[in-house]
Protein backbone atom coordinates (compact mmCIF):
# COMPACT_ATOMS: atom_id res chain seq x y z
CA UNK A 1 0.00 0.00 0.00
CA UNK A 2 2.72 2.45 1.03
CA UNK A 3 5.66 2.33 -1.39
CA UNK A 4 8.92 3.32 0.29
CA UNK A 5 11.28 2.92 -2.66
CA UNK A 6 10.81 2.49 -6.39
CA UNK A 7 12.19 -1.06 -6.48
CA UNK A 8 9.15 -2.31 -4.56
CA UNK A 9 7.16 -4.44 -6.97
CA UNK A 10 3.42 -3.80 -6.75
CA UNK A 11 1.62 -6.85 -5.37
CA UNK A 12 -1.96 -5.75 -5.96
CA UNK A 13 -3.59 -7.51 -8.87
CA UNK A 14 -6.85 -5.57 -8.82
CA UNK A 15 -6.03 -3.27 -11.73
CA UNK A 16 -3.16 -4.34 -13.95
CA UNK A 17 -4.11 -2.06 -16.83
CA UNK A 18 -6.68 0.70 -17.29
CA UNK A 19 -10.00 -0.89 -18.32
CA UNK A 20 -9.83 0.12 -21.97
CA UNK A 21 -9.65 -2.07 -25.10
CA UNK A 22 -6.20 -3.50 -25.77
CA UNK A 23 -5.76 -1.63 -29.06
CA UNK A 24 -7.59 1.53 -27.97
CA UNK A 25 -6.69 4.59 -30.04
CA UNK A 26 -3.80 2.74 -31.65
CA UNK A 27 -2.83 3.48 -35.26
CA UNK A 28 -3.23 0.61 -37.74
CA UNK A 29 0.47 -0.19 -38.02
CA UNK A 30 0.82 -0.38 -34.22
CA UNK A 31 -2.03 -2.80 -33.50
CA UNK A 32 -0.73 -5.88 -31.72
CA UNK A 33 -1.99 -9.29 -32.75
CA UNK A 34 -1.67 -12.71 -31.11
CA UNK A 35 1.67 -14.32 -31.97
CA UNK A 36 3.36 -17.70 -31.69
CA UNK A 37 3.28 -19.85 -28.58
CA UNK A 38 6.74 -21.38 -28.45
CA UNK A 39 6.95 -24.96 -27.06
CA UNK A 40 8.35 -25.81 -23.63
CA UNK A 41 11.78 -27.45 -23.83
CA UNK A 42 12.06 -31.08 -22.68
CA UNK A 43 12.90 -31.72 -19.04
CA UNK A 44 11.70 -28.36 -17.73
CA UNK A 45 10.05 -28.63 -14.32
CA UNK A 46 9.90 -25.06 -12.94
CA UNK A 47 8.62 -22.87 -15.75
CA UNK A 48 7.75 -19.16 -16.02
CA UNK A 49 5.54 -17.94 -18.87
CA UNK A 50 6.54 -14.73 -20.66
CA UNK A 51 4.40 -12.81 -23.15
CA UNK A 52 6.82 -10.73 -25.17
CA UNK A 53 6.13 -7.96 -27.72
CA UNK A 54 7.69 -8.80 -31.08
CA UNK A 55 8.05 -6.67 -34.19
CA UNK A 56 9.95 -7.57 -37.34
CA UNK A 57 10.42 -4.54 -39.63
CA UNK A 58 11.36 -6.78 -42.59
CA UNK A 59 8.23 -8.92 -42.47
CA UNK A 60 5.78 -6.09 -43.19
CA UNK A 61 3.49 -7.47 -40.50
CA UNK A 62 2.05 -5.82 -37.42
CA UNK A 63 3.63 -6.30 -34.01
CA UNK A 64 2.58 -9.45 -32.18
CA UNK A 65 2.69 -10.97 -28.68
CA UNK A 66 4.71 -14.23 -28.49
CA UNK A 67 4.44 -16.63 -25.54
CA UNK A 68 7.57 -18.31 -24.20
CA UNK A 69 8.05 -20.82 -21.36
CA UNK A 70 11.39 -20.34 -19.62
CA UNK A 71 13.02 -23.20 -17.66
CA UNK A 72 13.88 -21.45 -14.38
CA UNK A 73 16.38 -24.15 -13.33
CA UNK A 74 18.42 -23.45 -16.46
CA UNK A 75 18.28 -19.67 -16.25
CA UNK A 76 19.67 -16.87 -14.06
CA UNK A 77 17.44 -14.95 -11.64
CA UNK A 78 16.90 -11.72 -13.60
CA UNK A 79 14.54 -10.91 -16.48
CA UNK A 80 17.57 -10.17 -18.68
CA UNK A 81 18.80 -13.72 -18.00
CA UNK A 82 15.40 -15.01 -19.19
CA UNK A 83 15.64 -12.92 -22.38
CA UNK A 84 19.12 -14.35 -23.06
CA UNK A 85 17.85 -17.87 -22.32
CA UNK A 86 15.05 -17.42 -24.87
CA UNK A 87 17.47 -15.99 -27.44
CA UNK A 88 19.98 -18.82 -26.94
CA UNK A 89 17.65 -21.80 -26.58
CA UNK A 90 14.35 -20.96 -28.29
CA UNK A 91 14.26 -18.01 -30.71
CA UNK A 92 17.52 -16.39 -31.72
CA UNK A 93 15.73 -13.52 -33.49
CA UNK A 94 14.59 -11.99 -30.15
CA UNK A 95 16.21 -8.54 -30.16
CA UNK A 96 16.90 -6.30 -27.16
CA UNK A 97 19.50 -3.79 -25.99
CA UNK A 98 21.84 -4.77 -23.15
CA UNK A 99 25.34 -4.08 -21.88
CA UNK A 100 26.43 -3.99 -18.24
CA UNK A 101 23.90 -6.49 -16.76
CA UNK A 102 24.18 -4.69 -13.43
CA UNK A 103 21.84 -1.70 -13.65
CA UNK A 104 24.33 1.06 -14.47
CA UNK A 105 24.24 1.51 -18.24
CA UNK A 106 20.51 1.97 -18.88
CA UNK A 107 20.45 -0.13 -22.08
CA UNK A 108 17.90 -2.81 -21.10
CA UNK A 109 15.08 -0.46 -20.02
CA UNK A 110 11.69 -1.91 -20.98
CA UNK A 111 8.15 -2.29 -19.72
CA UNK A 112 7.93 -5.36 -17.45
CA UNK A 113 4.52 -6.31 -16.03
CA UNK A 114 3.20 -2.86 -16.89
CA UNK A 115 5.97 -0.88 -15.23
CA UNK A 116 9.12 0.56 -16.83
CA UNK A 117 12.30 -0.90 -15.30
CA UNK A 118 15.71 -2.35 -16.22
CA UNK A 119 15.55 -6.02 -17.22
CA UNK A 120 18.86 -6.76 -15.49
CA UNK A 121 17.68 -5.62 -12.04
CA UNK A 122 14.17 -7.13 -12.06
CA UNK A 123 13.92 -10.57 -10.42
CA UNK A 124 11.89 -13.21 -12.30
CA UNK A 125 10.45 -14.28 -8.94
CA UNK A 126 8.78 -10.84 -8.64
CA UNK A 127 6.84 -11.27 -11.86
CA UNK A 128 3.19 -12.15 -12.42
CA UNK A 129 2.06 -15.24 -14.32
CA UNK A 130 2.17 -14.78 -17.22
CA UNK A 131 4.78 -12.02 -17.18
CA UNK A 132 4.32 -9.40 -19.88
CA UNK A 133 7.29 -7.70 -21.50
CA UNK A 134 6.73 -4.72 -23.75
CA UNK A 135 9.22 -2.16 -25.02
CA UNK A 136 9.38 1.23 -23.28
CA UNK A 137 5.92 2.80 -23.54
CA UNK A 138 5.06 5.22 -26.34
CA UNK A 139 8.27 4.78 -28.32
CA UNK A 140 8.79 4.18 -32.05
CA UNK A 141 9.97 0.58 -32.26
CA UNK A 142 12.91 -0.36 -34.47
CA UNK A 143 12.64 -4.11 -33.77
CA UNK A 144 11.21 -6.28 -30.97
CA UNK A 145 12.13 -4.56 -27.67
CA UNK A 146 14.43 -1.90 -29.20
CA UNK A 147 12.95 1.63 -29.17
CA UNK A 148 14.16 4.62 -31.20
CA UNK A 149 15.58 7.03 -28.61
CA UNK A 150 16.70 9.68 -31.13
CA UNK A 151 14.08 12.27 -30.14
CA UNK A 152 14.73 11.79 -26.41
CA UNK A 153 18.47 12.31 -26.84
CA UNK A 154 17.75 15.33 -29.07
CA UNK A 155 15.64 16.80 -26.25
CA UNK A 156 18.58 16.12 -23.91
CA UNK A 157 21.01 18.00 -26.15
CA UNK A 158 18.50 20.85 -26.43
CA UNK A 159 18.98 21.71 -22.73
CA UNK A 160 22.73 22.13 -23.33
CA UNK A 161 24.00 19.68 -20.68
CA UNK A 162 27.48 21.15 -20.24
CA UNK A 163 29.17 23.66 -17.97
CA UNK A 164 28.53 27.24 -19.11
CA UNK A 165 31.07 29.72 -17.87
CA UNK A 166 32.02 33.26 -18.81
CA UNK A 167 34.67 33.52 -16.07
CA UNK A 168 37.98 32.29 -17.49
CA UNK A 169 38.85 28.76 -16.40
CA UNK A 170 41.00 28.64 -13.26
CA UNK A 171 44.52 27.18 -13.46
CA UNK A 172 43.50 24.06 -11.58
CA UNK A 173 40.04 22.76 -10.63
CA UNK A 174 36.91 24.84 -10.24
CA UNK A 175 36.57 24.40 -6.49
CA UNK A 176 33.40 23.06 -4.91
CA UNK A 177 32.69 22.58 -1.20
CA UNK A 178 31.21 19.36 0.16
CA UNK A 179 27.88 21.11 0.63
CA UNK A 180 27.86 22.45 -2.94
CA UNK A 181 28.75 19.00 -4.29
CA UNK A 182 25.99 17.39 -2.26
CA UNK A 183 23.45 19.52 -4.16
CA UNK A 184 24.13 17.31 -7.19
CA UNK A 185 23.36 14.09 -5.29
CA UNK A 186 20.26 12.42 -6.65
CA UNK A 187 20.66 14.13 -10.03
CA UNK A 188 24.09 13.28 -11.43
CA UNK A 189 23.45 9.52 -11.06
CA UNK A 190 20.90 9.43 -13.91
CA UNK A 191 21.83 6.75 -16.45
CA UNK A 192 19.48 8.12 -19.16
CA UNK A 193 17.52 4.87 -19.37
CA UNK A 194 14.36 6.96 -20.04
CA UNK A 195 12.09 4.72 -17.95
CA UNK A 196 10.66 7.88 -16.37
CA UNK A 197 10.03 9.80 -19.60
CA UNK A 198 8.49 6.76 -21.23
CA UNK A 199 6.17 6.33 -18.23
CA UNK A 200 4.96 9.94 -18.14
CA UNK A 201 1.39 10.33 -19.51
CA UNK A 202 2.09 13.99 -20.27
CA UNK A 203 5.02 12.94 -22.43
CA UNK A 204 2.77 10.38 -24.14
CA UNK A 205 0.37 13.11 -25.25
CA UNK A 206 2.87 15.95 -25.79
CA UNK A 207 6.24 14.25 -26.17
CA UNK A 208 7.22 16.30 -29.20
CA UNK A 209 7.30 19.52 -27.14
CA UNK A 210 7.35 18.48 -23.46
CA UNK A 211 10.94 17.70 -22.42
CA UNK A 212 10.00 14.92 -19.99
CA UNK A 213 11.35 14.00 -16.54
CA UNK A 214 14.75 12.60 -17.57
CA UNK A 215 15.75 15.72 -19.50
CA UNK A 216 14.31 18.07 -16.87
CA UNK A 217 16.17 16.20 -14.12
CA UNK A 218 19.39 16.80 -16.03
CA UNK A 219 18.39 20.45 -16.57
CA UNK A 220 18.11 20.78 -12.78
CA UNK A 221 21.47 19.01 -12.36
CA UNK A 222 23.08 21.88 -14.27
CA UNK A 223 21.00 24.58 -12.56
CA UNK A 224 21.99 23.20 -9.15
CA UNK A 225 25.71 23.13 -10.00
CA UNK A 226 27.40 26.12 -8.35
CA UNK A 227 30.17 26.09 -10.98
CA UNK A 228 27.69 26.75 -13.81
CA UNK A 229 27.17 30.41 -14.81
CA UNK A 230 24.33 29.93 -17.28
CA UNK A 231 21.35 29.61 -14.92
CA UNK A 232 19.61 32.64 -16.41
CA UNK A 233 19.65 31.42 -19.98
CA UNK A 234 18.88 27.85 -18.87
CA UNK A 235 15.72 29.04 -17.08
CA UNK A 236 14.80 31.23 -20.06
CA UNK A 237 14.97 28.16 -22.28
CA UNK A 238 12.96 26.01 -19.87
CA UNK A 239 10.19 28.49 -19.05
CA UNK A 240 7.70 27.45 -21.71
CA UNK A 241 4.10 26.22 -21.44
CA UNK A 242 5.13 22.97 -23.10
CA UNK A 243 8.83 22.35 -22.36
CA UNK A 244 8.39 22.63 -18.59
CA UNK A 245 4.78 23.29 -17.74
CA UNK A 246 3.26 20.18 -19.29
CA UNK A 247 4.42 18.57 -16.05
CA UNK A 248 1.31 18.23 -13.90
CA UNK A 249 3.11 16.41 -11.08
CA UNK A 250 1.67 13.04 -12.03
CA UNK A 251 4.79 11.47 -10.39
CA UNK A 252 4.86 8.24 -12.40
CA UNK A 253 8.51 9.17 -12.97
CA UNK A 254 9.57 9.04 -9.32
CA UNK A 255 7.60 5.80 -8.89
CA UNK A 256 9.39 4.07 -11.76
CA UNK A 257 13.04 5.24 -11.62
CA UNK A 258 15.23 2.11 -11.49
CA UNK A 259 18.03 4.12 -9.82
CA UNK A 260 15.72 5.50 -7.11
CA UNK A 261 16.08 9.10 -8.34
CA UNK A 262 13.38 11.75 -8.02
CA UNK A 263 12.63 13.60 -11.26
CA UNK A 264 9.38 14.95 -9.81
CA UNK A 265 11.34 16.74 -7.12
CA UNK A 266 13.85 18.12 -9.64
CA UNK A 267 11.02 19.55 -11.73
CA UNK A 268 9.43 21.09 -8.62
CA UNK A 269 12.78 22.75 -7.89
CA UNK A 270 12.93 24.16 -11.43
CA UNK A 271 9.40 25.57 -11.11
CA UNK A 272 10.37 27.08 -7.77
CA UNK A 273 13.46 28.70 -9.31
CA UNK A 274 11.34 30.15 -12.13
CA UNK A 275 8.98 31.74 -9.61
CA UNK A 276 11.74 32.94 -7.32
CA UNK A 277 13.58 34.83 -10.01
CA UNK A 278 10.54 36.97 -10.77
CA UNK A 279 9.62 37.85 -7.17
CA UNK B 1 13.47 16.56 -43.22
CA UNK B 2 14.36 18.22 -39.92
CA UNK B 3 17.26 17.10 -37.80
CA UNK B 4 16.31 15.50 -34.47
CA UNK B 5 17.68 18.56 -32.64
CA UNK B 6 15.59 20.94 -34.77
CA UNK B 7 12.53 18.84 -34.02
CA UNK B 8 13.28 18.91 -30.28
CA UNK B 9 13.91 22.69 -30.23
CA UNK B 10 10.77 23.36 -32.29
CA UNK B 11 9.95 27.08 -32.36
CA UNK B 12 12.14 27.78 -29.34
CA UNK B 13 11.18 28.56 -25.79
CA UNK B 14 8.24 30.92 -25.26
CA UNK B 15 10.13 32.34 -22.25
CA UNK B 16 6.77 32.67 -20.58
CA UNK B 17 4.47 30.25 -18.83
CA UNK B 18 4.93 30.86 -15.16
CA UNK B 19 2.18 33.49 -15.14
CA UNK B 20 -0.46 30.90 -15.95
CA UNK B 21 0.99 28.45 -13.40
CA UNK B 22 1.17 31.09 -10.65
CA UNK B 23 -2.36 32.39 -11.31
CA UNK B 24 -3.69 28.83 -11.06
CA UNK B 25 -2.01 28.49 -7.63
CA UNK B 26 -3.18 31.90 -6.38
CA UNK B 27 -6.78 31.19 -7.42
CA UNK B 28 -6.51 27.75 -5.78
CA UNK B 29 -5.35 29.28 -2.49
CA UNK B 30 -8.21 31.79 -2.69
CA UNK B 31 -10.68 29.00 -3.43
CA UNK B 32 -9.71 26.98 -0.36
CA UNK B 33 -11.51 29.16 2.21
CA UNK B 34 -14.15 30.45 -0.22
CA UNK B 35 -15.40 27.05 -1.36
CA UNK B 36 -15.35 25.65 2.16
CA UNK B 37 -17.37 28.66 3.32
CA UNK B 38 -19.81 28.14 0.44
CA UNK B 39 -20.18 24.41 1.10
CA UNK B 40 -20.70 25.00 4.82
CA UNK B 41 -23.30 27.69 4.09
CA UNK B 42 -25.22 25.47 1.69
CA UNK B 43 -25.24 22.62 4.23
CA UNK B 44 -26.36 25.01 6.98
CA UNK B 45 -29.19 26.26 4.76
CA UNK B 46 -30.54 22.79 3.86
CA UNK B 47 -34.30 22.93 3.88
CA UNK B 48 -34.55 26.68 4.37
CA UNK B 49 -37.07 28.55 2.21
CA UNK B 50 -36.62 31.29 -0.39
CA UNK B 51 -36.95 34.30 1.91
CA UNK B 52 -34.41 33.00 4.44
CA UNK B 53 -31.96 32.20 1.67
CA UNK B 54 -32.33 35.58 -0.03
CA UNK B 55 -32.06 37.44 3.29
CA UNK B 56 -28.78 35.63 3.90
CA UNK B 57 -27.44 36.37 0.43
CA UNK B 58 -28.47 40.02 0.73
CA UNK B 59 -26.08 40.81 3.60
CA UNK B 60 -23.01 42.77 2.35
CA UNK B 61 -20.54 40.22 3.72
CA UNK B 62 -22.17 37.26 2.01
CA UNK B 63 -22.62 39.15 -1.25
CA UNK B 64 -18.92 40.10 -1.21
CA UNK B 65 -17.82 36.54 -0.47
CA UNK B 66 -20.07 35.22 -3.22
CA UNK B 67 -18.55 37.63 -5.75
CA UNK B 68 -15.02 36.73 -4.62
CA UNK B 69 -15.94 33.07 -4.97
CA UNK B 70 -17.18 33.62 -8.52
CA UNK B 71 -14.02 35.52 -9.51
CA UNK B 72 -11.65 32.90 -8.08
CA UNK B 73 -13.76 29.99 -9.31
CA UNK B 74 -14.05 31.10 -12.92
CA UNK B 75 -10.42 32.23 -13.11
CA UNK B 76 -9.29 28.82 -11.81
CA UNK B 77 -11.75 27.02 -14.10
CA UNK B 78 -10.59 28.93 -17.19
CA UNK B 79 -6.92 28.23 -16.43
CA UNK B 80 -7.52 24.55 -15.64
CA UNK B 81 -9.65 23.89 -18.71
CA UNK B 82 -7.11 25.69 -20.91
CA UNK B 83 -4.42 23.27 -19.72
CA UNK B 84 -6.69 20.27 -20.36
CA UNK B 85 -7.47 21.48 -23.90
CA UNK B 86 -3.80 22.16 -24.68
CA UNK B 87 -2.91 18.67 -23.44
CA UNK B 88 -5.33 16.75 -25.63
CA UNK B 89 -6.13 18.87 -28.69
CA UNK B 90 -3.21 19.57 -30.99
CA UNK B 91 -4.93 20.72 -34.17
CA UNK B 92 -5.96 24.32 -34.92
CA UNK B 93 -9.24 23.66 -33.13
CA UNK B 94 -7.24 24.04 -29.92
CA UNK B 95 -7.24 27.83 -30.26
CA UNK B 96 -10.99 27.98 -30.90
CA UNK B 97 -11.63 25.77 -27.86
CA UNK B 98 -9.38 27.85 -25.57
CA UNK B 99 -11.00 31.10 -26.72
CA UNK B 100 -14.47 29.63 -26.21
CA UNK B 101 -13.59 28.45 -22.70
CA UNK B 102 -12.01 31.76 -21.65
CA UNK B 103 -14.86 33.90 -22.99
CA UNK B 104 -17.45 31.48 -21.62
CA UNK B 105 -15.95 31.59 -18.12
CA UNK B 106 -15.82 35.40 -18.25
CA UNK B 107 -19.45 35.59 -19.35
CA UNK B 108 -20.58 33.15 -16.66
CA UNK B 109 -18.71 35.09 -13.99
CA UNK B 110 -20.40 38.33 -15.06
CA UNK B 111 -23.77 36.58 -15.06
CA UNK B 112 -23.07 35.40 -11.53
CA UNK B 113 -22.15 38.95 -10.42
CA UNK B 114 -25.33 40.37 -11.93
CA UNK B 115 -27.45 37.74 -10.18
CA UNK B 116 -25.74 38.28 -6.81
CA UNK B 117 -25.90 42.08 -7.04
CA UNK B 118 -29.53 41.95 -8.11
CA UNK B 119 -30.39 39.97 -4.99
CA UNK B 120 -28.15 42.14 -2.82
CA UNK B 121 -29.67 45.44 -3.97
CA UNK B 122 -33.29 44.37 -4.34
CA UNK B 123 -35.82 45.43 -1.71
CA UNK C 1 10.23 10.66 -50.85
CA UNK C 2 10.64 8.47 -53.96
CA UNK C 3 8.79 5.18 -54.34
CA UNK C 4 12.07 3.39 -53.74
CA UNK C 5 12.46 4.75 -50.22
CA UNK C 6 8.82 4.55 -49.16
CA UNK C 7 8.37 2.12 -46.29
CA UNK C 8 5.98 1.48 -43.43
CA UNK C 9 6.25 3.89 -40.56
CA UNK C 10 7.46 2.31 -37.34
CA UNK C 11 4.85 1.11 -34.86
CA UNK C 12 4.42 2.91 -31.57
CA UNK C 13 4.72 0.76 -28.45
CA UNK C 14 1.53 0.70 -26.34
CA UNK C 15 1.30 3.28 -23.56
CA UNK C 16 -1.95 3.70 -21.62
CA UNK C 17 -3.13 0.34 -23.01
CA UNK C 18 -0.56 -1.64 -21.00
CA UNK C 19 0.98 0.68 -18.39
CA UNK C 20 0.08 -0.32 -14.85
CA UNK C 21 -2.29 2.09 -13.08
CA UNK C 22 -0.51 3.29 -9.94
CA UNK C 23 -1.61 5.54 -7.08
CA UNK C 24 0.39 8.35 -8.70
CA UNK C 25 -1.28 8.25 -12.11
CA UNK C 26 -4.75 7.27 -10.87
CA UNK C 27 -5.04 10.11 -8.35
CA UNK C 28 -3.68 12.54 -10.92
CA UNK C 29 -6.25 11.62 -13.57
CA UNK C 30 -9.00 11.69 -10.92
CA UNK C 31 -7.91 15.21 -9.98
CA UNK C 32 -8.31 16.19 -13.62
CA UNK C 33 -11.66 14.41 -14.09
CA UNK C 34 -13.09 15.96 -10.90
CA UNK C 35 -11.78 19.35 -12.03
CA UNK C 36 -13.58 19.13 -15.35
CA UNK C 37 -16.73 17.87 -13.60
CA UNK C 38 -16.58 20.79 -11.17
CA UNK C 39 -16.46 23.26 -14.06
CA UNK C 40 -19.88 21.86 -14.94
CA UNK C 41 -20.88 22.45 -11.33
CA UNK C 42 -19.66 26.05 -11.65
CA UNK C 43 -22.05 26.56 -14.57
CA UNK C 44 -24.83 25.04 -12.45
CA UNK C 45 -23.94 27.46 -9.63
CA UNK C 46 -24.42 30.46 -11.92
CA UNK C 47 -27.72 29.09 -13.21
CA UNK C 48 -28.84 28.61 -9.61
CA UNK C 49 -27.91 32.22 -8.70
CA UNK C 50 -29.70 33.56 -11.78
CA UNK C 51 -32.83 31.63 -10.87
CA UNK C 52 -32.64 32.90 -7.30
CA UNK C 53 -32.36 36.45 -8.63
CA UNK C 54 -35.33 35.90 -10.93
CA UNK C 55 -37.76 35.38 -8.07
CA UNK C 56 -39.36 32.72 -5.84
CA UNK C 57 -41.12 30.86 -8.67
CA UNK C 58 -37.94 30.40 -10.69
CA UNK C 59 -36.06 29.43 -7.50
CA UNK C 60 -38.65 26.75 -6.74
CA UNK C 61 -38.10 25.20 -10.18
CA UNK C 62 -34.39 24.86 -9.47
CA UNK C 63 -34.90 23.59 -5.95
CA UNK C 64 -37.37 21.03 -7.29
CA UNK C 65 -34.80 19.80 -9.79
CA UNK C 66 -32.17 19.52 -7.07
CA UNK C 67 -34.57 17.68 -4.77
CA UNK C 68 -35.38 15.04 -7.41
CA UNK C 69 -33.53 11.75 -7.13
CA UNK C 70 -31.38 12.54 -10.19
CA UNK C 71 -30.58 15.91 -8.67
CA UNK C 72 -29.60 14.32 -5.36
CA UNK C 73 -27.38 11.75 -7.10
CA UNK C 74 -25.67 14.52 -9.07
CA UNK C 75 -25.32 16.61 -5.91
CA UNK C 76 -23.71 13.66 -4.11
CA UNK C 77 -21.35 13.15 -7.04
CA UNK C 78 -20.54 16.85 -7.06
CA UNK C 79 -19.74 16.89 -3.33
CA UNK C 80 -17.45 13.87 -3.70
CA UNK C 81 -15.76 15.43 -6.75
CA UNK C 82 -15.39 18.70 -4.82
CA UNK C 83 -13.73 17.12 -1.79
CA UNK C 84 -11.48 14.90 -3.92
CA UNK C 85 -10.34 17.90 -5.98
CA UNK C 86 -9.95 20.00 -2.82
CA UNK C 87 -7.77 17.45 -0.99
CA UNK C 88 -5.87 16.63 -4.20
CA UNK C 89 -5.38 20.35 -4.78
CA UNK C 90 -3.94 20.86 -1.30
CA UNK C 91 -1.56 17.94 -2.00
CA UNK C 92 -0.47 19.70 -5.21
CA UNK C 93 0.04 23.01 -3.40
CA UNK C 94 2.27 21.25 -0.85
CA UNK C 95 4.30 19.68 -3.69
CA UNK C 96 4.75 23.12 -5.25
CA UNK C 97 6.67 24.16 -2.12
CA UNK C 98 9.02 21.18 -2.85
CA UNK C 99 7.86 19.22 0.21
CA UNK C 100 6.49 15.71 0.46
CA UNK C 101 7.98 14.54 -2.85
CA UNK C 102 9.67 11.41 -1.46
CA UNK C 103 7.93 8.18 -2.51
CA UNK C 104 6.84 7.34 1.01
CA UNK C 105 5.24 10.77 1.50
CA UNK C 106 3.64 10.62 -1.95
CA UNK C 107 1.92 7.35 -1.11
CA UNK C 108 0.88 8.31 2.42
CA UNK C 109 -0.54 11.66 1.28
CA UNK C 110 -2.28 9.89 -1.60
CA UNK C 111 -4.15 7.52 0.68
CA UNK C 112 -4.92 10.40 3.08
CA UNK C 113 -6.53 12.28 0.18
CA UNK C 114 -8.71 9.29 -0.71
CA UNK C 115 -9.75 8.68 2.91
CA UNK C 116 -10.34 12.38 3.66
CA UNK C 117 -12.49 12.89 0.55
CA UNK C 118 -14.74 9.96 1.43
CA UNK C 119 -14.95 11.04 5.07
CA UNK C 120 -15.71 14.68 4.23
CA UNK C 121 -18.37 13.72 1.68
CA UNK C 122 -20.13 11.44 4.14
CA UNK C 123 -19.81 14.05 6.93
CA UNK C 124 -21.28 16.75 4.69
CA UNK C 125 -24.26 14.64 3.75
CA UNK C 126 -24.91 13.40 7.29
CA UNK C 127 -24.78 16.94 8.68
CA UNK C 128 -27.05 18.16 5.88
CA UNK C 129 -29.49 15.34 6.63
CA UNK C 130 -29.49 16.27 10.32
CA UNK C 131 -30.01 19.97 9.49
CA UNK C 132 -33.07 19.11 7.46
CA UNK C 133 -34.67 17.01 10.16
Amino acid sequence: MIIESSDQVPRATLLKRFPIPRNFGVSPESRIKRGKTWPVLAGATRVQTFEIYRYDPDSGENPRLDTFQVDLDDCGPMVLDALFWIKNKVDSTLTFRRSCREGVCGSCSMNIDGVNWLACTRFISDLATPATIYPLANMEIIKDLVPDLTHLFAQYSAIEPWLKSKTPAPEQERLQSHEERSKLDGYYECILCFCCTSGCPSHWWNGDRFLGPAVLLQAWRWLADNRDEGAGERLDNLEDPFRLYRCHTILNCTRTCPKGLNPGKAIAEIKKAVIERRS
Amino acid sequence: MRSPLARAIGLGSAREGVRHWWAERISAVALLPLTLWFAASIIAHTGSDYTTFVAWLRTPLVATLMILLLIALFHHTALGLQVVIEDYIHSGGKFAAVIAVRLGCFALAIAGFVATLRIAFSS
Amino acid sequence: MSIHTAKRSRPLSPNVQIYRPQLTSVLSILNRITGVALSGAAVALVIWLLMAAAGPQAYDVVQGAVASWIGQVMLFGTTFAFFLHLCGGIRHLVWDTVHGLELRSIYISGWVVVAASIALTLAAWVISFLMKG
